[in-house]
């Protein structure tokens, strides 16, 4: 900014003190002309002139300013409130969260909804809770105190100090092994508002299955029943083609039709998948499929794509996904049920679906609808851990390191108007010029 | 010198002669007429015989008339040594758009080399710029034009150089002709062409004048000499009359310095042709008054 002020200065310094020296021109007969002292021929200043010189000075200071991206001083308050509000699975009513995140929430307060992904709203952070969902994912606290330490960072200069508030039902699912570490990097005591878990469902599924008797997939799975026992299950297995009535008893319950196609050698590729499922125009061999925790690494031949869904389509929940990050089973919802169709072929040579490691994934893929879920609040110990010290207060903002950028929002509008002033400045000498011409013009004439 | 290579020039200078002002002494057999007595059918006297003549002179008609016994005597023949000094320091580079001045000059003296050595007379160039002096020593030989016109060639005007020095290394020429702008070392180049005109030989100045400096055309600019950038003046309207004034009157004394001195003045401007500056240089009555387009 000073440099451009000083270009600006050295501009303006120059148009006065500058003279033009006459043109210079050799001539072999100089010595004849007369001896007289060399004059310069100062021109009389015009309002043009002043106009362009101001022009150009506005352009100069245009330019430096937004290279120096100057950062206006927010409106400066005692205490910032950075609320993270929870949207996973885990929470019983999104209204509930929605509310408890209102009463926190102030102007010029942050936002911080998380699930499995984490959003960060600085400005509307009202609008977003009021279109707060609960997410089918696991909720992870672990990015979501990364995203408030950053958000405090970045929010430094707009307060002395900082509440972390947590809305959240605060079950086991969500902490990790980072949860903590991370939790201490908060410099103060973090308030936490318990809500209302969802329901636990940590039952083991009662697996059925509508498969020929010597299908391998039997092996991998124990306490199967018979598809003729599906009253008493919680998951069905269909190998074959969905019908009606599959779909009437997922409809039916919370129950989960799990759509396994064990051949895929049609044509038309594996019977009964629907959109936005899709044969593959290439079948290829990828390495490894991964569900939850489980992990396979087989030459598992891919035959199925899932595309890319509509917008009017179920949301759906990937439930596995293949070694280079595709889909390969997703679960939609069905009524108060769900049906998952896995894509993953099941070997019928060798003796992978032995293994436990494939049982692992057979059993990840025919969990309940949503996934096992362990809604057991987190014990008292790791509360107080999440909580800190009572006497601890507020976190000062002077213990979060500076924003490594700041973005100025004037950036943009400084190039703008720096552009606005050259081209002004350039249309006005151009009108100054073409009056030079027309009145040497005149004057030969 | 594009159109000196083209060989325009050489044509248009073809059949003209440079003859001598004056009898020479020359040693050998060429085209000007010398002071000895030689062979030429062209009679000069009768002298009585004496004994030794031989008897093939004797004019016998003369001895059947008179009964007085003569040998007939004639006129010899013989060459004349000619030099050409052309100035090539950075005045003559003008207009410097055109170099107008430099290429009259150039031409007039490849013209000049072309006239001598079609009258069989050994001829020679000295070529002094600012950078080095290049002499072609006086030579009969054919390809003396192609060697001069090489050196015009590759010839660029620039610096400063006193040509007075260069005009007394030309000592051995019967005839020199000097190309020049006169407004180097002018003073002293006249007191060596004096020497040379006193001692027989014949000196021809050939004063080289641009049209822009007749008659200006950068009004209201600062006139820069090329050779001394000391000599900056402004060249306004009402200096201009004062500058063409000065600089008519100082042609004007040079023309009547050199002829006093006994040289054959001739001023040429840079837009005349180059075959009628060279005619009216070699013709014996050419006039050695100003050029009236200069006045």
């Amino acid at each position: 900014m000073v440099a451009g002020g000083m270009i600006a200065a050295a501009v303006v310094a120059l148009h006065f003190i500058v003279t033009r020296e006459p043109r210079t021109v050799p001539l072999p007969t100089a010595r004849f002309a007369p001896a007289r002292p060399v004059r310069a021929r100062a021109r009389k200043i015009r309002l043009q002139d002043l106009l362009l010189l101001l022009l150009r000075v506005l352009l100069i200071l245009a330019v430096g300013a937004a290279l120096a991206e100057p950062v206006l001083d927010p409106p400066h308050r005692d205490l910032a409130r950075i609320v993270v509000v929870d949207r996973s699975r885990a929470i019983a009513d999104a209204a509930e969260v929605a509310d408890s995140a209102r009463a926190l929430l102030g102007d010029g307060d942050a936002l911080v909804l998380f699930d499995s992904t984490v959003v960060v709203a600085r400005d509307g952070g009202r609008d977003s809770l009021a279109a707060l969902v609960r997410s089918p994912n696991r909720g992870q606290l672990s990015p979501a105190l990364i995203a408030a330490l950053r958000t405090a960072s970045d929010m430094r200069e707009m307060a002395d100090s900082f509440e972390l508030a947590i809305i959240s039902p605060l079950v086991a699912e969500q902490a990790d092994l980072a949860t903590d570490s991370i939790r201490a990097l908060w410099p103060g005591a973090v308030r936490l508002v318990p809500v209302a878990a969802s329901a636990a469902n940590a039952a083991p599924a009662v697996v059925a299955i509508d498969a020929a008797a010597d299908d391998p997939l039997r092996l991998s799975l124990s306490g199967l029943r018979s598809n003729s026992d599906t009253a008493a299950s919680t998951v069905l297995i269909v190998r074959g083609a969905l019908d009606a009535a599959d779909s009437a008893w997922a409809t039916g319950g919370p129950r989960a039709l799990v759509h396994w196609p064990a051949t895929h050698a049609t044509a038309a590729g594996a019977p009964g998948l629907s959109a936005p499922w899709a044969a593959r125009a290439d079948r290829d061999t990828v390495g490894a499929v991964s569900a939850g925790s489980a992990v396979v690494v087989a030459p598992f031949e891919r035959w199925a794509a899932y595309g890319s869904a509509d917008a009017s389509d179920t949301p759906a929940r990937v439930v596995a996904r293949w070694a280079d990050g595709e889909p390969a089973a997703v679960e939609t919802a069905l009524g108060a049920g769900c049906v998952r169709t896995v894509a993953v072929g099941v070997p019928s040579v060798g003796d992978l679906v032995l293994h436990p490691r494939f049982a692992r994934l057979a059993a990840a893929l025919t969990e309940p609808c949503g996934g096992r879920t362990n809604a057991v609040v987190m014990d008292s110990v790791r509360l107080a851990a999440l909580s800190g010290p009572t006497s601890g207060g507020y976190a000062p903002s002077s213990a979060f390191a500076p924003p490594e950028t700041v973005r100025s929002p004037l950036v943009p509008w400084l190039l703008a108007a720096a552009l606005l002033f050259g081209i002004a400045a350039l249309l006005l000498q151009r009108r100054v010029s073409d009056a030079a011409v027309s009145v040497r013009g005149v004057e030969s004439a | 010198m594009q159109d000196l290579a083209s060989g325009i020039l050489l044509d248009a200078v073809r059949g003209m002669h440079w003859p001598a002002r004056r009898v020479t002494r020359g040693a050998y057999q060429g085209g000007h007429r010398s002071r000895r007595v030689g062979s030429s059918p062209e009679f000069m006297q009768y002298r009585e015989y004496r004994q030794g003549d031989e008897p093939s002179k004797i004019d016998w008609k003369l001895v059947a008339r008179t009964g007085r016994v003569a040998v007939r005597q004639t006129h010899d023949d013989s060459n004349f040594r000619t030099s050409i000094l052309l100035d090539a320091s950075a005045s003559m580079a003008f207009p410097p758009t055109t170099l107008d001045k430099w290429n009259l000059a150039a031409a007039v003296a490849f013209g000049l080399c072309a006239v001598a050595q079609g009258d069989r007379d050994p001829v020679g160039i000295a070529v002094a710029s600012g950078g080095e002096l290049q002499i072609l020593p006086p030579r009969a030989r054919m390809s003396t034009a192609a060697n001069v016109l090489g050196l015009l060639s590759n010839t660029t005007p620039s610096g400063s150089r006193p040509l007075a020095p260069v005009l007394a290394m030309l000592r051995t020429s019967n005839r020199i002709a000097i190309v020049s702008d006169f407004l180097g070392d002018a003073d002293a180049l006249l007191e060596m062409a004096k020497e040379m005109v006193a001692s027989g030989r014949e000196v021809f100045a050939v004063h080289v004048v641009s049209r822009a400096e007749l008659a200006p055309r950068d009004i209201g600019s600062l006139v820069v000499d090329p050779e001394e950038d000391t000599i900056r003046r402004p060249l306004d309207d009402s200096g201009v009359a004062e500058y063409q004034a000065a600089f008519t009157r100082w042609r004007e004394e040079l023309a009547a310095a050199w002829r006093a001195a006994g040289a054959v003045y001739h001023l040429a401007i840079d837009d005349d042709p180059a075959d009628r500056v060279i005619r009216q240089v070699v013709t014996p009555t050419a006039t050695s008054a100003v050029s009236p387009a200069a006045s």
